[in-house]
């Protein structure tokens, strides 16, 4: 396999090597080199959309604010490119920082909007401030020059090709590393991410400015590649075009930028030379005439599939015909191909290949390193944090929580005695959930607080709270669900590396000796909980049970002195109840004490050493599972009515 | 005249407008969390087929103003049941999560292409079915037609706020809203009213494109900018709030004329996006959206 | 499943049967570039051009080419974008292998694409763009030739003839200047105000508005707040037509007079009663009044069936109609269609060349690419939906040469 990939790879720089040779022509060098520039531009974007799964309008203002950089230190300053374009970097992760600050606590269209306004303010400000940027005139350079020697358009062409095979091995370094992991778990589930020790505001504050110094990287060079730059060229319609290739060619690859990029460089040209594009008819005329071959073949008796691509076909053909001129229709093409990616290719075109490939790859072609030697021992390691003797491990006092005029909480204490298995029952809306998030700092208790292992927790963020060795399940899954079953234990095991963006980058020896560790480790947690089968499956592919216990294993990760878990039996069936109460038990053995809601009462009152019972919102009753089993008070909570005698 | 008043009320109509449109976006993602990212494709198609019936540029006029209106109406919901159907639909029912974003834009960039091609690309004149003559209120300038924009504008939203209140088809709407799953369970059909959303949201902006066509333009171009100040205007606003459109419109509109007098022109649309910024920092949900609370 | 293969075969067939057939019969077309925005916002302009320079092309093929060889247009839809102007220009040189380009609409993309035809050494006519600055980006010594040439009149031009009118033939005082954002607009505002100052005068208010805004309130009052006469504009029809309806809004009117775009359909359309009066130099005004402009304008009408039998935008249409005039004659005279033959061609044409804008003769030369010059333009004025000359002595004595 890694001969396989060398070559590959070898053949890959001889042709980049060769290429400009080889096609002579100014004009498809410039092409290559534009699609070089936007897929660098096109990683950093993939960063946001593709792995904390925002959608981001601000990066043709990103891009802009790069190409100005450079623009600016070359032509005020007289800055060499070599100087320029390293600065642009530093100058636009910067700007995506104060980006990141208003884009913190909004998500979804809301975010699109802020970074839709940061993007257009940003060319406002290019087009406006005329001491800096010389205004909608715009700024003309000379040539690139390299100690003297001028940089032609064939020469730039190296300097771009490196610095993108580059950035792709970077940006490929960063995410397949815990910060590429942690990016991704900002998408799968937030909530759980900050849980995990993974701070939802760091990540995203990093994700963006990684994201921003990439697009001011593509500015610089696009600037020494145009050679003239002006506000316009920086507006909204960039934006989408940047969104729309990264969506075509395929997010979470590396290639899928690159094709994406070629397509938005190149479509344009094709739609404007009728004679190019009547070939492509032809093409595509000829892939579904496949496609329908295929389909009748596989005596498959449902037509409707075909009716879309025969027609949308037949039309293209059409058009190709019928049309003299394409200047005036190119623009609906490309609309209707764009629709034709959202229905047919919806992972991209990369995407759809790699499922494709997938089908027929060997299965032992797996994404994890090989771990032979994982055994339960790689389970437990020291506590990272001393556990204090003296006290309660967890005391909750007087907690009252308010949503408006709702008391969901109401001055509830709650101490867990180190080692033990605390229960936490009562009826569905008693405040059991809202207590687990009280606990882990997702809400923020009105009054009373919240003291962990000798200090008080209560008013941390939750990635703090989880960072000082409380771990959590959620009663509503919330895994990671397109990262695979290890990937979700190795965001768990997150803070185990003291690995920073440079070590990385580099592949230092302390990162790779990290990963190796964290890779064992999380290998032996999931044969712990009975995974091991499922390492390599996305997790939103495992069946219900089987997610219950991942969301175990990864909170196992976190190496935690106190394990809250929320329902973990709900919808499992009773032999895996079994497997869970066997698990459960030798948790605590390894001493780490458990909280534990659930409904279940036979797993509940079975393994509890103390059980609290909550009822709207207050505590009535404390003890013993079988002293609380058999109090009035409880029995009424549960049964409803008056106490039965 | 006095300069403020007259800021003030230009600021006003300006901000109408935008909230005419903002308000479509609302309708549609209230049901189905889903934005038409050819909101302001959907008023220029409103405006060229208000111009085509009412106007001289196909063949026409056909009718007066006030008829024409009914007939670009029932185009507006067609055209929203067309954009449900071939762009939302599809990407609803695939979960994914970027398909209708792409899809609603390449409709958009789809329907400005072909109304370039049948309309031309020149802007061309809306004949106003009003005098044209300023007429004076409070010591400020206003043209009858802004003042129909307010006018209509606001008894649309009436409209529908009492249809959502007052029959049950807006009461199945408001369910979906509050609850799809809950609402699908209670055998309200969620996609129906998924497409009766996207009707009302294209009715509104084919609405607000004969509204405000006579005082702007009419051309293949004339909503992309106007979708994008809307959909500011929604977001500040709150996307779940009908109110929050006319108080962010408002808003925005005041911002834009008087910065531009009292600042300087050039940078007249930024103080309008700051605040926006400003307002998600402090209420991420908009001025008048709801703030969910964090269920785990 | 035999039916699908002809389907997409004869096709293919057919296209490279044609083409080679083609390639055999006649000699090898002449290829020219034409660029120009065809689409968006100022494609009004890029299509008149590109119909004013296909019909030149027409007459030219018609009557036999140049050197015995048809002119093939090779149209290319720069989108008004800088970036696309790029590809476009290199896509002609390096692989349409064009011999010369005509076009160009706006400053931007022009600035942005011209160096590689001056690397090339391919000579460009622009037609249609103004800014200044486009003919002297290549000038020695940095660069030994130019090959840069116009046919439109500049900026400084424009702006000279704007302040003429505004300041000594009307007797303004106080002007207010409002240009749009644009690299167009911004270039025009500066030659507008040097102009001004040559005359010791200072505009009394300098705004900026935005392509596309709908609301010229703020701008207008601070123009009036300043106490303007007469109101100066750089900018494009739909937006030039907001200032004219913003100021009837506010009850307040003042002569309007700015360049040479305040001819465009889409400002008079749009604007209505509002645009009469406003005054802007004009290269050509449709109105018959020469035998060559009767025959342009006719055959125009012809060919093209505008609206109300107006070309939308008359200037664009005949100065690129000129533009493909003068470059045929330079192709027949330097008779090849190598590059630097056609710029010393250019630069040194023998025989006069009839246009519609002007009798051509040597409008170029190896320091002066300018082929019009500040007393071949005259001033337009809107009158109840058509641009009339401004000045009946104009009217009369339509031709000024250089």
């Amino acid at each position: 396999m890694k001969a396989v990939r060398i070559l590959g790879l070898l053949a890959i720089f001889v042709l980049l090597a060769i290429l400009p040779r080889w096609i002579d022509n100014e004009y498809y060098v410039h092409q290559v080199v534009l699609i070089a520039i936007y897929a660098v531009l096109l990683f950093g974007l993939d960063i946001v959309v593709g792995y904390t799964g925002e959608v981001s309008l601000a990066h043709a203002g990103l891009f802009g604010i790069g190409a100005y950089a450079a623009g600016i230190l070359n032509w005020k300053m007289g800055w060499p490119f070599y100087l320029a374009i390293p600065s642009s970097i530093f100058v636009t992760a910067a700007f995506g920082l104060l980006l990141a600050l208003p884009a913190l606590r909004v998500t979804g269209p809301y975010l699109a909007m802020v970074t839709l306004a940061f993007g257009t303010i940003a060319e406002i400000l290019i087009n406006e401030m005329d001491f800096l940027t010389n205004g909608p005139l715009g700024i003309t350079i000379k040539k690139p020059a390299l100690f003297g020697f001028i940089l032609e358009e064939q020469h730039y062409y190296y300097v771009v090709v490196i610095v993108f095979l580059v950035a792709m091995l970077l940006v490929n370094r960063i995410l397949k590393s815990h910060l590429g992991r942690a990016f991704e778990a900002l998408r799968g589930s937030p909530v759980a991410a900050d849980c995990m020790g993974v701070s939802v505001y760091r990540y995203k504050v990093f994700a963006f400015a990684i994201s921003a110094g990439l697009a001011g990287l593509a500015g610089g060079m696009f600037t020494f590649n145009e050679l003239y730059i002006a506000p316009n060229t920086f507006n909204f319609e960039l934006t989408v075009l940047f969104l729309l290739a990264l969506i075509m060619g395929g997010r979470k690859t590396r290639l899928g930028p690159v094709l994406g990029a070629a397509i938005v460089v190149l479509l344009p040209n094709v739609l404007n030379d009728i004679e190019l594009f009547r070939y492509l008819a032809h093409i595509i005329a000829v892939g579904v005439a496949l496609f329908v071959i295929r389909h009748v073949i596989s005596g498959k008796r449902t037509f409707k599939p075909l009716v879309i691509p025969v027609v949308g076909a037949a039309a293209l053909e059409w058009s190709a015909h019928k049309l003299q001129e394409m200047t005036d229709w190119r623009i609906t093409i490309f609309g209707f191909l764009i629709l034709f990616v959202v229905y047919y290719l919806q992972e991209g075109i990369i995407g759809w290949i790699r499922n494709v490939i997938g089908h027929y790859r060997p299965q032992w072609v797996g994404r994890a390193l090989a771990i032979d030697k994982a055994g339960e021992g790689q389970v437990w390691a020291a506590p990272d944090h001393a556990v204090k003797k003296d006290g309660a491990l967890l005391e909750a006092r007087q907690i009252l929580m308010q949503f408006g005029g709702l008391k969901a909480l109401n001055q509830v204490d709650l101490a867990v005695t180190r080692g033990s298995i605390h229960g936490l029952i009562g009826p569905n809306g008693s405040g059991k959930s809202t207590m687990m998030n009280v606990l882990t700092g997702i809400y923020t208790p009105t009054e009373g607080s919240v003291v962990f292992n000798g200090s008080t927790i209560s008013g941390d963020t939750p990635s703090a709270i989880a960072l000082q060795g409380m771990a959590r399940t959620f009663q509503n899954l919330q895994l990671f669900g397109e990262m695979t079953a290890l990937e979700n234990v190795l965001v768990g095991l997150h803070h185990t590396y003291k690995s920073n963006l440079a070590d990385v980058m580099l592949n230092t020896p302390r990162y790779r000796r990290e990963e190796a560790a964290a890779r064992m480790r999380a290998a032996s947690i999931l044969r712990f909980v009975g995974l091991e089968a499922f390492m390599n499956e996305e997790a939103r592919n495992l069946p219900y049970g089987r997610q219950r216990l991942l969301e175990i294993g990864r909170a196992l990760g976190l190496n935690p002195a106190l394990l809250l878990l929320d329902e973990p039996a709900a919808g499992l069936t009773s032999p895996e109840i079994k497997d869970l109460i066997e698990i459960i038990r030798k948790i605590r053995e390894h001493g780490i004490t458990v909280i534990l809601i659930e409904h279940h009462m036979d797993v509940v009152m079975g393994i509890s050493d103390v059980v609290s019972v909550l009822d709207f919102g207050q505590k009535i009753s404390e003890g013993k599972p079988a002293a609380v089993q058999s109090d009035p008070k409880v029995i009424e909570a549960y049964l409803g009515g008056q106490a039965s005698t | 005249m006095d300069i403020l008043m007259q800021l003030l009320m230009s600021g006003i109509a300006l901000g109408m407008i935008y909230a005419v449109i903002a308000f479509g976006y609302q309708s549609t993602f209230a049901t189905s969390g889903t934005l038409n990212f050819g909101q302001g494709e959907a008023l220029m198609l409103g405006a060229m087929v208000g111009l085509s019936i009412n106007g001289d540029v196909l063949g026409g006029p056909y009718t007066n103003y006030w008829l024409m209106i009914p007939l670009v109406l029932l185009f507006g919901a067609l055209q929203g049941v067309v954009v449900e159907f071939i762009a939302v639909r599809p990407a609803i029912k695939s979960k994914s999560e970027f398909g209708w974003i792409m899809s609603t834009i390449a409709l958009g960039i789809i329907f400005r292409n072909v109304a370039e091609n049948i309309w031309g690309r020149d802007d061309m004149p809306f004949p106003s079915p009003l005098p044209t003559a300023p007429i004076h209120i409070l010591d400020a300038n206003v043209l009858p037609m802004e003042l129909m924009v307010v006018v209509g504008a606001l008894l649309m939203m009436l409209l529908v706020e009492l249809f959502n209140r007052r029959s049950i088809y807006g009461k199945a709407v408001v369910a979906t809203s509050s609850d799809r799953d809950a609402a699908g369970l209670m055998g309200i059909n969620t996609g129906l009213v998924i497409t009766f959303s996207y009707a009302l949201s294209s009715m509104s902006a084919a609405f607000a494109g004969v509204l405000i066509a006579p005082i702007t333009l009419t051309g293949a171009s004339m909503g992309a900018v106007l979708g994008l100040k809307a959909f500011a205007v929604a977001i500040i606003g709150g996307l779940t709030s009908g109110l929050g459109v006319i108080v962010g419109g408002i808003l925005l509109g005041i911002a834009e004329t008087t910065t531009g007098f009292y600042l300087s022109t050039g940078y007249k649309d930024v103080p309008g996006l700051v605040l926006l910024l400003l307002v998600l920092a402090i209420k991420p949900s908009g001025l008048f959206g709801k703030t969910t609370i964090k269920k785990v | 499943m035999h039916f699908a293969i002809p389907k997409w075969a004869a096709p293919v067939l057919g296209v490279s049967l044609v083409t080679l057939a083609l390639g055999a019969m006649a000699a090898e077309p002449i290829k020219v570039g034409l660029s120009g925005p065809f689409t968006g916002g100022s494609s009004p302009m890029g299509l008149s051009m590109r119909d004013g320079v296909r019909l030149a092309t027409d007459e030219i093929n018609k009557a036999g080419g140049v050197l015995g060889r048809k002119i093939q247009l090779i149209e290319r839809d720069d989108e008004a974008k800088n970036e696309r102007g790029v590809q476009v220009a290199q896509e002609l040189i390096n692989r349409e292998k064009v011999v010369a380009d005509v076009g160009f609409i706006n400053t931007g993309v022009a600035l942005a694409a011209q160096r590689f035809y001056e690397e090339a050494k391919i000579p460009v006519i622009n037609n249609v763009a103004t800014g200044s600055l486009i003919t002297k980006q290549f000038l020695p010594p940095d660069y030994k030739d130019n090959y840069i040439f116009r046919t439109s009149a500049n900026d400084g031009i424009q702006s000279h003839m704007i302040v003429e009118e505004a300041i000594t033939k009307r007797h303004f005082k106080k002007v207010a200047i409002l240009a749009d954002s644009t690299n167009y607009g911004q270039l025009g505002r500066e030659d507008l105000e040097k102009a001004l100052a040559a005359k010791g005068i200072k505009p009394v208010a300098v705004e900026k508005f935005n392509i596309k805004d709908t609301d010229m309130t703020a701008q207008l009052l601070r123009a009036k707040e300043a106490g303007a006469q007469a109101i100066l504009t750089y900018g494009i029809g739909p937006e030039l037509a907001q200032i004219a309806n913003g100021m009837a809004k506010l009850g307040w009117k003042v002569p309007m007079i700015g360049s040479w775009t305040l001819s465009m359909a889409n400002f008079i359309d749009n604007a209505g009663a509002n645009s009469n009066g406003a005054r802007m130099p004009q290269t050509f005004i449709q109105e018959p009044n020469t035998p060559k402009r009767k025959a342009f304008i006719d055959a125009y009408l012809k060919a093209y069936h505008p609206a109300n039998g107006r070309i939308p935008s008359p200037v664009s249409a005949a100065q690129g109609y000129d533009s493909m005039y003068l470059l045929a004659a330079a192709i027949k005279q330097a008779g090849s269609t190598n590059g630097p033959a056609i710029r010393a061609a250019l630069e040194n044409l023998k025989q006069p060349v009839d246009g519609v804008v002007t009798n051509y003769n040597k409008p170029y030369s190896h320091d002066n690419h300018e082929a019009i010059t500040a007393n071949i333009p005259v001033m337009g004025e809107v009158k109840d939906g058509h641009v009339v000359y401004a000045y009946e002595e104009d009217r009369k004595n339509p031709f000024h040469t250089k």
